[in-house]
């Protein structure tokens, strides 16, 4: 899982939901790309984010998009954020034995408009959060950050700068994430997406 | 004589046909209409709805018409049970080409895919035939719009108009007379595709609760399909005078 190197937080305010992500590609100490993405945007208003081995995080990323595209012709509605929560741990767990090494993190709002994030073991078990969640080798920086910096009922432009400071600051203190980051907030209307430029080490 | 050949579909008759086959494109002349029209600018596939009764729940969307992904649709004749089977069959292999090459499964493969499938039922296996024909309607960045058919031995084509089920005798001798040549346009096709239908449907008033009618045409490059619900299916008819007194006291 420390082989790459990648970053992904998520997290709720008042009607919409952030997910951000950093940009570093790596071979361990290495770096070979800066605009290594790791967040997907799966249905008009959920957002999937993969940090872990690079390769799985390419394979998952079309795995979910080959199902999610087969749910959609069958159910004739786009799948909501809770429902692609359990696809995902299930397509993990098959793989019990064997695993795939990244732990997704799930991000959207459902048909109400309401949040909705958690994220998953490399296995498959869900944790389902209110407040924020966060993935990859910087979770331990990035658990400080949110801990610290979350409020509830944060307005879109709020959050949007509550999360962009909780990544940055924390992939600071990690040497395999960084090297620029990307930031999708999810309201009922629209979703924007920036990118923030940060300290390229 | 021919009784002795019927019975298994993988052994010839003594003048060379599979009556298996046969037999399978007899259920489908039986089964409502579906017809495709290529234009210069997109294509159009509409089709006959089997009676609707009230008594109905019309829970999934069409009974005729099909989406397989995003650059294409199709349109069935036939047993809908070995349609629905099919249409699964070729959902998931234009997904798998998407995952293995990150691109749209160009529209001949598809139908190649499934036409090998059929085929198989044709030669091995001892099972009957799917009694379904499909006219197939497609794009991708290669070839433009595209028109298919395939029927249940395997075999397909393209085309510029094609028809499948009952009456498709008379309805492709209409869209002989009356496809223009050098191409039409997708409004002309759209017009072209509810008149042939209105000629060849069984019953005699026409409404739009009978009808399933679907368009593919390119946006911005971008591939646009719409599915017409009932009012934008009324209006066509409309536009092409073809409402029934009982509709337009409506």
């Amino acid at each position: 899982m420390e082989y790459n190197g990648g970053a992904v937080v998520a997290m709720v305010g008042k009607n919409c939901v952030a997910i951000a992500c950093d940009k570093r590609l790596g071979v361990q100490a290495m770096t070979i790309s800066t605009e290594f993405k790791k967040t997907f945007q799966v249905t008009p208003k959920t957002y999937i984010g993969l940090p872990g081995l690079a390769t799985d995080v390419q394979t998952l990323a079309e795995k979910f998009r080959f199902k999610v595209n087969m749910y959609k012709l069958k159910e004739e509605r786009e799948i909501e954020p809770r429902t692609l929560a359990h696809l995902v741990s299930s397509t993990l767990y098959e793989r019990r034995w064997g695993p795939w090494f990244v732990e997704p993190v799930v991000a959207g709002l459902d048909k109400e408009n309401r949040p909705f994030i958690c994220s998953t073991d490399l296995i498959g078990c869900i944790n389902f959060a209110k407040d924020f969640v966060v993935s990859g080798t910087t979770s331990n920086q990035l658990y400080g950050m949110c801990e610290s910096l979350w409020e509830p009922d944060l307005e879109p432009e709020d959050l949007f700068e509550t999360i962009s400071q909780a990544l940055m600051n924390a992939v600071d203190r990690d040497c395999l994430s960084g090297w620029g980051a990307e930031v999708t907030i999810i309201t009922p209307d629209k979703i924007i997406t920036r990118t923030l430029k940060s300290r390229q080490d | 004589m021919s009784r002795r050949y019927d019975a298994r579909t993988t052994i010839f008759s003594p003048e060379g046909r599979l009556y298996q086959v046969e037999y399978a494109m007899e259920a489908i002349s039986h089964a409502s209409t579906a017809l495709g029209i290529l234009a210069k600018d997109g294509l159009v596939i509409a089709a006959e709805k089997k009676v609707a009764s009230k008594l109905l729940d019309e829970t999934k969307g069409g009974e005729k018409i099909y989406i397989i992904n995003d650059n294409m649709i199709c349109g069935v004749a036939g047993i809908t049970s070995d349609a629905n089977i099919l249409i699964n069959y070729v959902q998931t292999a234009a997904q798998q080409y998407l995952y293995t090459y990150n691109e749209d499964m160009p529209c001949e493969q598809l139908v190649q895919k499934l036409c090998d499938l059929k085929q198989g039922y044709t030669q091995y296996g001892g099972l009957r035939p799917f009694g379904v024909s499909f006219v197939y309607g497609g794009w991708d960045e290669h070839h433009g719009f595209q028109l298919y058919h395939s029927d249940p031995s395997g075999n397909y084509s393209g085309w510029k108009a094609t028809c499948i089920g009952a009456n498709t005798a008379s309805a492709q001798g209409i869209l002989r007379q009356e496809y223009k040549e050098e191409g039409v346009t997708l409004q002309e096709a759209k017009n072209l595709a509810i008149k042939v239908l209105s000629k060849t449907m069984d019953t005699t008033s026409l409404g739009s609760d009978k009808i399933e009618f679907a368009t593919l045409e390119l946006v911005d490059g971008k591939v646009v399909r719409r599915i017409f619900n009932q009012s934008e299916i009324e209006a066509l008819l409309k536009e092409n005078n073809l409402l029934t007194k009982t509709e337009e006291a409506k």
